[in-house]
């Protein structure tokens, strides 16, 4: 065994696996774990009844619906819409294109309260936009609403800038090898690009959720805030963190944490299966 | 019955890429279109295909046995295409990739599920690829790949076959056992096929009929004997395989290169004039007696015995340039060339051009 060991050692062009490896471990632990290591360590000074009446208090509760609700929902309709944004910037010429390419950045960029106190104002009882929708009996502001407005907001350039990329490279070949076989247009579509779209779609929503369920600048400055209503669980932490209630705050948080892991997890198998066609292993 | 294109003019900018082509080809016939790069043998294939238009809407038509199918696109033309780079589906099994073109057909003409497995089998079987249809793609190799790509065209039972450089991405030795098997599938299921090529050797040896290209013209079109025999102009005598070129002149009925004056018969009844002679290097004898006025004088540079000829490089003596030979094992052996001897040569098979002859 021990000179089977020897002769499969691999010879690897690059040089340092030990030592990035070594660092990469060392650093995600300062950086990731060790924080998260202490949200843990906080809420395990709780005893289980007090922890579990803290996570099923009913404010929590609704606040986790809202917003692992209204941060799916904003991911979801951001596929679609974001999709449709990255097309025209990749299949179309036209003036501008640069300057909107460069737009959708912005949501990146943007201080997350100031584009929460910008949509407060758009789309408050006077508010532009406000104006317009309240006769139709739409409120945005102080409303489930205005928080899934506020993080399909945000949640935009991850699906652009995901699935970009992947538009510009696939090859225009494949979309004429279809056609001359007879599909229609929106068949190319539907079972030619869309599908080989998919690892890239899957990996932009994940992104754009994850990002959603942390957000809090944008939100709490036109959901309204009310208990039971518009809730967001960041704001309950919030909340309990400002009564220094840490152990209680913690254990919110701990909920978030795993029911976020478990889901980006789910994401990135079901990823991993839509793009299981790119192995090379000769099974 | 034909697959038919007429007067078909195609611009890509200012590059004319098809200056009025017009093209027949009869029905079960395999026909190469042969050219260097840009000379516009992709795009009248695209064009067959609708994967591209003619710019000259009005004049220009493409035929298939007599129906006009100029301006209907692609998806309706019922032309099987293969590319260079196979443009499989990659997130598809090769079952499902050469299923593809039966499951999009409408409702009302799609064959049943029972029956598409049949379809896709028995090509599975013609490919030779019976075992691999659950695998995808990315997990075959190239030479494959192309026969996946070529069951997925026949699939729909397309009118016309066309394959663009089908083999060009292959290693030399996948690509021969490959255009043999395409010939042997042509001879089996006779479907009408244009195939792109920039190799000489593919075009000629699996082609009922070659077409050459240049610059966006069919400068001839024939059987590989005829072309090869019987070039049309310097540009497809030199395309069509190496040759040498002796700049002379033509003269009662003699090509006269230097000192030496060969006969050529096809010089009968030419006009006195500046010509230049093509010679290919498997019709040059070399010889260690000297000919009279049909041989000249060349040192041997270097020979190459490998293989199944051997190739010679000359230098004449009059300074006027190299040239080379090809001789035949058995020629080779009875002569024993060495490099820096003398040697007489004689040019057994001239052509010449006596216009203008640029290539």
């Amino acid at each position: 065994m021990a000179t089977n060991r020897t002769k499969a050692r691999k010879i690897r062009v690059l040089p340092g696996f030990k030592l990035t490896l070594g660092f990469t471990l060392f650093y995600l632990g300062l950086i990731v774990l060790i924080p998260l290591g202490a949200v843990f360590w906080k809420t395990a000074t709780l005893t289980w009844p007090q922890f579990w009446q803290t996570i099923t208090m009913p404010t929590a509760m609704a606040s986790y619906r809202l917003t692992f609700g209204a941060s799916f929902c904003a991911a979801l309709v951001n596929v679609v819409f974001g999709l449709i944004v990255a097309w025209v910037l990749v299949r179309y010429e036209f003036f501008g294109k640069k300057i909107v390419d460069a737009l959708v950045d912005l949501p990146f960029a943007l201080p997350t309260a100031v584009a929460g106190i910008t949509l407060a104002t758009l789309y408050s009882e006077h508010g532009w936009l406000g104006k317009l929708l309240l006769p139709l009996g739409i409120t945005v502001a102080n409303s489930r609403l205005g928080i899934f407005v506020a993080l399909t907001f945000i949640g935009l350039p991850f699906i652009v800038r995901t699935v970009q990329p992947i538009l510009e490279d696939l090859d225009p070949e494949l979309e004429e090898a279809a056609s001359s076989l007879g599909a229609s247009r929106w068949q190319v579509f539907w079972r030619v690009i869309l599908p080989m779209l998919t690892p890239a779609l899957l990996t932009g929503f994940a992104l754009a959720f994850a990002r959603a369920l942390g957000e809090y600048g944008s939100v709490i400055f036109i959901a309204g805030n009310k208990p039971m209503l518009t809730q967001i669980t960041p704001l309950i932490i919030m909340q309990e963190l400002d009564m220094f209630d840490y152990p209680k705050a913690t254990a919110i948080a701990v909920v978030m944490l795993v029911v976020s892991f478990v889901l980006l997890l789910s994401i990135n198998v079901l990823q991993w299966w839509t793009n299981r066609y790119n192995t090379n292993n000769l099974a | 019955m034909s697959v038919e294109v007429k007067n078909v003019i195609k611009k890509f900018g200012s590059f004319t890429a098809l200056d009025n082509v017009s093209l027949r080809v009869e029905s079960g016939e395999l026909v190469a279109l042969l050219g260097p790069s840009g000379s516009g043998k992709t795009t009248l294939l695209r064009t067959i295909a609708g994967l591209e238009f003619p710019d000259n809407t009005g004049e220009a038509q493409v035929l298939f046995y007599g129906e006009d199918v100029t301006h209907i696109p692609a998806s309706q033309r019922k032309a099987g295409f293969a590319f260079q780079h196979y443009a499989l589906f990659r997130h598809m099994s090769v079952f499902e990739n050469i299923a593809f073109g039966l499951r999009v057909r409408p409702k009302e003409t799609r064959p049943p599920e029972k029956e598409i497995r049949a379809r896709v089998e028995k090509l599975l079987h013609l490919i030779q690829l019976e075992p691999l249809g659950n695998r995808f793609p990315s997990q075959l190799s190239g030479g494959q790949r192309q026969r996946v790509a070529l069951a997925r065209a026949l699939a729909v039972e397309p009118k016309v076959l066309l394959l663009d450089e089908p083999f060009g991405a292959l290693d030399a030795k996948v690509r021969k056992e490959l255009r043999r098997w395409l010939r042997h599938l042509h001879d089996e299921i006779h479907i009408t096929t244009l195939f792109v090529t920039h190799d000489q050797e593919e075009a000629l040896e699996v082609s009922d009929r070659v077409a050459i290209l240049r610059d966006g013209k069919i400068e001839q079109i024939g059987t590989p004997e005829e072309i090869y025999d019987h070039p049309a102009s310097p540009f497809v005598y030199d395309f069509l395989g190496n040759v040498n070129l002796f700049s002379g002149r033509v003269k009662d009925g003699a090509v006269v290169i230097g000192d030496t004056e060969i006969a050529t018969p096809t010089a009968a009844g030419e006009q006195d004039s500046e010509a230049v002679a093509f010679v290919r290097p498997h019709d040059i004898r070399l010889t260690r007696e000297a000919g009279g006025a049909r041989t000249f004088r060349a040192r041997v540079l270097r020979c190459n015995a490998a293989g199944p000829v051997a190739n010679l490089e000359l230098e004449r003596l009059d300074g006027s340039g190299q040239f080379n030979a090809q001789l035949s094992k058995e020629e080779f052996q009875q002569l024993q060339p060495k490099a820096g001897e003398e040697i007489f040569v004689e040019l057994k098979n001239i052509k010449f051009f006596s216009d203008d002859y640029s290539i």
